[in-house]
């Protein structure tokens, strides 16, 4: 086969990532693991490399402009610069076909008089350069997903959630498995997500276990990694790896620990979870 | 973007020194596009009704144990595109005088029929755009239509990969970025757009496959004192209200009327700054092809805050309803219904969800679900159901009259991230909670109810971007996969396991059939390599 040889791509280095995106990925999938192990500089700059925004923006210099933007520019596009008696300029041709204020900085400079807007003139260079970059950090916020984070979700009402538990946990669980869970993860959201869904990996007592019989009339028993319609792969008590193919007719009982969890999640509201989070939030 | 011309109009002339001169002469009449798929596979879907349902009745039930596979092309010298290591074939193949096309983001590829050997590829060096997915390319006499990451629409020589022109429809640093086929129909090539990371409105775009001049351009959202604006707070959240439309749409001749699938609305996760239903995002649209006007509308997802992008296929077939023949539409949409109306009206005739959810108290009087507003994203957060389908194409097969659909149950928490007033962008996240699971479903379009139903056993959660398409056939088969590599075949009338094989990922695009000297093929693409099955001499 020939084809021709691709030209390098210029200016752009892409990082390998598989962060669920907005146009195919159900939304449910936005957080994946991997996602998650990231440092949140990583995250924003694979989601920058995977939706193939602009430039990355100079964050001092946005700092620097900040507070010239709000002196300057905020009473008419807003504080965030989404629009109030002027128009949002989070998708203004202007700002999005500006890398570094190479076309903003002019722009400023004459304003544009016909529609009301004032030319800043005055203002040096730099400082023109910093509201750039300031502008270009609002857009960053909105248009780049791994930037946002999830707010305080501890809005549940700690006493009522202390009744649940122990109304609806005690059957399975002992006081036991919630002493100082408020202090065992990294964010409030995780403790959210961990006491509704614990994670299976690396667990021994979250693992599903497979009983098959097969055709022959062998009864395989072990901790099952995978299942398929044509194969199970399961962990026998010896430690042994064992790849059954399923036959038709071949019998299989997967006893899952997190069975009663996922009946919970089915019916669990909204309130249940926030009240439950912040009661377990204060066992530290 | 001057600097991409040049180095594309390089490029393309390089393949044209290196085509064999063994190249079949390709020209497909415009009156044959969208004709039943026997000899070619002339759409996207095979037909304009988006139905993927083939007459070939050569491989059936009693030899479908012996089908074999007769070639393999796989991907190489790509690399990895950013966002995925190895590049994903997720295009449906089109077939037409014995050349097949197909694409991945910002490639080309012409393949012998008989062995899958390339006869040419045009490469695109793209200038930003989202590059997590490329559907195909149209055909029009000897034109291939293509679209790029970042919004053009290319026109290739069929034969040569010779590029004739090109066109830019949309600003990739808005972030609309296309990974769609153009439809072709009579002399339209209808291209649609992708990208909700920052408030633009969707629209279509029609264009001359001759000149490539734009014909007419219908907005997903309205303006200009269209009465639709008063489900927007103003004009100006109604002009940044998303809608995209990355989808083809379907097409019924006699009514002269495009069936278009459109997205989320914007900002997508976090809905307190558009109060209303916010139309025409979320719907089925019907559009007169020569003139992009709306005929009428269906909102399955009225005020969208889920990111339930309503781009699903919408599947055109006509039954006998009350003892009258009806010309119908339906969708198994991805906010969890299935839906069924008129396509002549748009009225309709069944809203009925087809996984387990809780986040609706009843329709509207004109069947759009209600939801609660207590299951919008919270800060605290507010569970709900992923997305039950996606993009991957759904079937319809007239004998049993079942519509098929590999849907996903699961639960997930979504988060409002920006609770200000004027939020922008996504505004929110969602996390997926419990187990998800992929269950194939067959659907009586005239009831909503599953007849049968296949849940592929996984003990990891189905993964995010929902199953591969599928294909039914005259002779009962339904061909799909699963989620760990197997390529499957069921029964279509009883959901009976036929056939499975394990390629090497799992299927990825849409699944093609066709009659090639004497014999019926089965072509499918999964991960990077193209698969080309046949029943032996």
């Amino acid at each position: 086969m020939r084809h021709p040889v691709v030209p390098v791509m210029l200016a752009m280095v892409f990082a390998l990532v598989t962060t669920a995106t907005g146009q195919e990925e159900p939304s449910g999938g936005q957080n994946t693991a991997q996602h998650q192990s990231m440092t949140p500089e990583q995250r924003a700059a694979s989601t920058r490399a995977l939706l193939g925004l602009g430039p990355e923006p100079d964050k001092a210099a946005a700092a620097r402009g900040a507070p010239l933007y709000q002196k300057n520019c905020a009473f008419c596009h807003g504080p965030q610069a989404r629009g109030a008696t002027g128009p949002s300029l989070i998708t203004s041709d202007e700002v999005l076909n500006d890398d570094h204020g190479e076309r903003l900085t002019p722009f400023l400079q004459k304003g544009r008089p016909e529609s009301g807007m004032p030319a800043f003139a005055t203002l040096p260079l730099d400082q023109l350069r910093d509201i750039s970059e300031f502008l270009h950090l609002q857009v960053e916020e909105v248009a780049n997903r791994g930037t946002y984070h999830v707010l305080n979700i501890v809005v549940g009402n700690a006493p009522k959630g202390q009744a649940y538990v122990a109304a609806r946990c005690m059957s399975c669980h002992t006081g036991d498995t919630f002493a100082h869970i408020g202090s065992k993860f990294r964010s409030a959201e995780q403790l959210q997500h961990e006491w509704i869904w614990p994670t299976r990996a690396g667990s021994s007592t979250r693992a599903a276990t497979a009983t098959v019989k097969t055709l022959d009339g062998a009864t395989i028993t072990g901790r099952a990694t995978q299942i398929s319609d044509f194969r199970i792969t399961l962990v026998d008590s010896a430690g042994q790896t064992r790849v059954v193919n399923l036959e038709p007719g071949a019998e299989v009982q997967i006893k899952d620990p997190l069975a009663a969890h996922q009946e919970m999640i089915m019916t669990l509201t909204n309130d249940d979870m926030h009240n439950v989070t912040a009661y377990l939030a204060t066992l530290k | 973007m001057k600097l991409a011309s040049g180095a594309c109009a390089a490029i393309a002339t390089a393949a044209l020194a290196g085509a064999s001169p063994a190249v079949p002469h390709v020209s497909l009449d415009p009156n044959a596009i969208g004709k039943a798929p026997i000899t070619s596979w002339t759409t996207f879907n095979g037909d304009y009704s988006g139905q993927r349902y083939s007459t070939l009745t050569q491989i059936a039930p009693a030899n479908v144990n012996q089908l074999a596979q007769q070639w393999v092309f796989k991907i190489t010298g790509v690399g990895a595109q950013r966002g995925a290591p190895v590049p994903v074939i997720k295009c449906t193949p089109l077939l037409v005088d014995g050349v097949i096309y197909i694409t991945i983001p910002d490639h080309v590829w012409a393949l012998d029929v008989r062995t899958g050997s390339p006869l040419w590829r045009y490469d695109w060096v793209d200038h930003g755009g989202h590059l997590v997915g490329q559907r195909g390319v149209g055909i029009w006499r000897s034109t291939v239509f293509f679209l790029t990451p970042d919004n053009w629409l290319i026109a290739l020589n069929a034969n040569t990969g010779r590029e004739l022109w090109r066109r830019n429809y949309a600003d990739a640093r808005k972030q609309y970025f296309s990974t769609s086929a153009p439809l072709i129909v009579k002399n339209h090539v209808i291209v649609g757009v992708g990208g909700d990371a920052m408030d633009m409105p969707g629209f279509l775009d029609s264009f001359d496959p001759e000149t490539g001049d734009l014909q007419w351009t219908w907005w997903s959202t309205p303006r200009n004192g269209d009465p639709a604006l008063k489900t927007w707070p103003n004009e100006a959240t109604s002009d940044h209200g998303g809608g995209m439309t990355w989808m083809p749409g379907t097409y019924d001749p006699e009514l002269n009327l495009l069936y278009w699938p459109t997205g989320n609305t914007n900002p997508v996760f976090a809905g307190q700054g558009r109060p209303g239903a916010n139309l025409w995002t979320e719907a089925i649209v019907a559009l007169d092809l020569d003139t992009g006007k709306l005929k009428w509308y269906f909102q399955v997802s009225p005020h969208d805050t889920h990111d339930f992008d309503n781009t699903t296929a919408p599947i055109l077939f006509d039954q006998v309803v009350d003892g009258k023949p009806r010309k119908l539409v339906a969708q198994a949409a991805r906010n969890g219904f299935f839906i069924t109306l008129d396509r002549v009206t748009g009225k309709y005739l069944v809203v009925k969800p087809y996984v387990p959810l809780d986040y609706y108290s009843g329709l509207s009087q004109e069947g759009e679900p209600i939801p609660f507003p207590d299951k919008d994203p919270t800060v605290g957060g507010s569970i709900n159901i992923v997305n039950a389908s996606n993009w991957p194409a759904p079937a319809y097969n007239p004998q049993t009259g079942l519509v098929y659909v590999n849907s996903v149950e699961g639960k997930a928490i979504y988060y409002l991230t920006d609770d200000s007033k004027e939020p922008s962008g996504y505004g929110g996240t969602g996390m997926s909670i419990g187990y998800s699971q992929r269950v194939l479903q067959a659907i009586d379009p005239l009831t909503g109810n599953a007849v049968w139903k296949h849940a592929y056993p996984n003990l990891n959660n189905a993964p995010t971007t929902v199953g591969p398409s599928i294909l039914t056939t005259a002779s009962n088969l339904l061909v799909t996969g699963d989620d760990q590599k197997n390529v499957i075949i069921y029964s279509a009338d009883k959901g009976d396991v036929l056939w499975h094989h394990e390629v090497g990922a799992n299927e990825s695009g849409g699944v093609i059939t066709y009659i090639l000297d004497g014999k019926q093929y089965v072509l499918f693409g999964a991960g990077d390599s193209l698969y080309a099955w046949s029943l032996p001499q």
